[in-house]
């Protein structure tokens, strides 16, 4: 399933556990295809790319893209 | 914990090994196997589940057959392709890119969790275990497939210099110590001689119970008021 509107009850920054907050660059009916997760606390944003959030805390994220 | 406690470390490890994984695997862990453990979750078809580290999705195609409400986390977009190509990228399932240790899900989210084949490459498995206690709703079962101390010198050599491998005692203190009162382990085996799989089904307890978990104590840890929307 790609990543819905829905899902966003669920999801939090994995780093301090507070809200998301979306923004959405391409969307397709309810289904987001990119756009970008932005945590309401430390700022930090998870990129969604082609429907999969990633969530990959930020130190993690430019080696594992690898 | 050997030489994977350096994160970037463990992924270029498992990078390579994941070449090597759907070939090795079904030797030490094949679908028997799988829908035994998979059995005691005991998961009602609405069931919200996690499964995490679920790379190839082996676990996530067992965890299907019993609902629907199935969401995939791994760190590893090369084993996660495996997956799109057995259940599309956009359909039923729910992937997600994250770190075990910090799952990016709120308190209380899930039924049940799985995670199968995943603990041995986590530098900190006992932050992962509280993590998994954190999604999971209390009463909920958390599940945690992980390779037994193995017999052989060979083998012993090998587990001890790159991979976290353990025993029962070594599974009780870890359970314990991330919080959980009530778990028991099973040993599972694909055939005599093949490595053991040791297997742990806890409970989470209600959150009442986690008070004397040292840093569980963090503004999150209290569910409700401040978390609602």
């Amino acid at each position: 399933m790609v990543m819905k509107e829905s899902l966003m009850d669920i999801l939090c920054c994995p780093v301090d556990k507070h809200d998301l907050e979306l923004t959405v660059d391409t969307k397709d009916d309810e289904e987001i295809i990119e756009g970008t997760l932005t945590c309401t606390e430390c700022g930090e944003a998870y990129p969604i790319e082609d429907g999969i959030p990633n969530l990959l805390p930020p130190d993690m994220r430019d080696e594992a893209a690898a | 914990m050997g030489i994977l406690e350096n994160k970037a470390r463990a992924r270029l490890f498992y990078k390579y090994l994941s070449k090597v994984y759907d070939t090795i695997n079904p030797f030490i862990w094949n679908d028997e196997m799988r829908d035994e453990a998979i059995a005691w979750l005991d998961i009602q078809p609405d069931d919200r589940v996690l499964d995490v580290g679920s790379g190839t999705g082996f676990a996530t195609e067992g965890l299907l057959q019993h609902t629907d409400n199935v969401y995939c986390l791994d760190q590893s977009i090369h084993q996660m392709e495996k997956a799109f190509a057995k259940f599309g990228k956009h359909d039923k399932v729910k992937f997600h890119r994250g770190d075990a240790e910090r799952l990016p899900f709120a308190d209380d989210t899930f039924d049940h969790l799985w995670s199968s084949g995943s603990i041995e490459y986590w530098p900190n498995p006992i932050d992962a275990l509280e993590e998994f206690r954190r999604v999971t709703k209390p009463g909920g079962r958390v599940l945690v497939v992980g390779p037994d101390y193995p017999n052989s010198v060979v083998m012993q050599k090998l587990a001890d210099a790159i991979m976290l491998f353990y025993d029962e005692n070594e599974a009780d203190r870890m359970f314990e110590t991330a919080g959980y009162t009530d778990f028991e382990h099973h040993i599972q085996q694909a055939s005599p001689g093949s490595p053991k799989a040791i297997t742990t089904v806890a409970t989470v307890p209600a959150a009442a119970a986690t008070d004397g978990v040292a840093d569980a104590a963090t503004d999150h840890a209290t569910a409700g008021d401040s978390a609602a929307d």
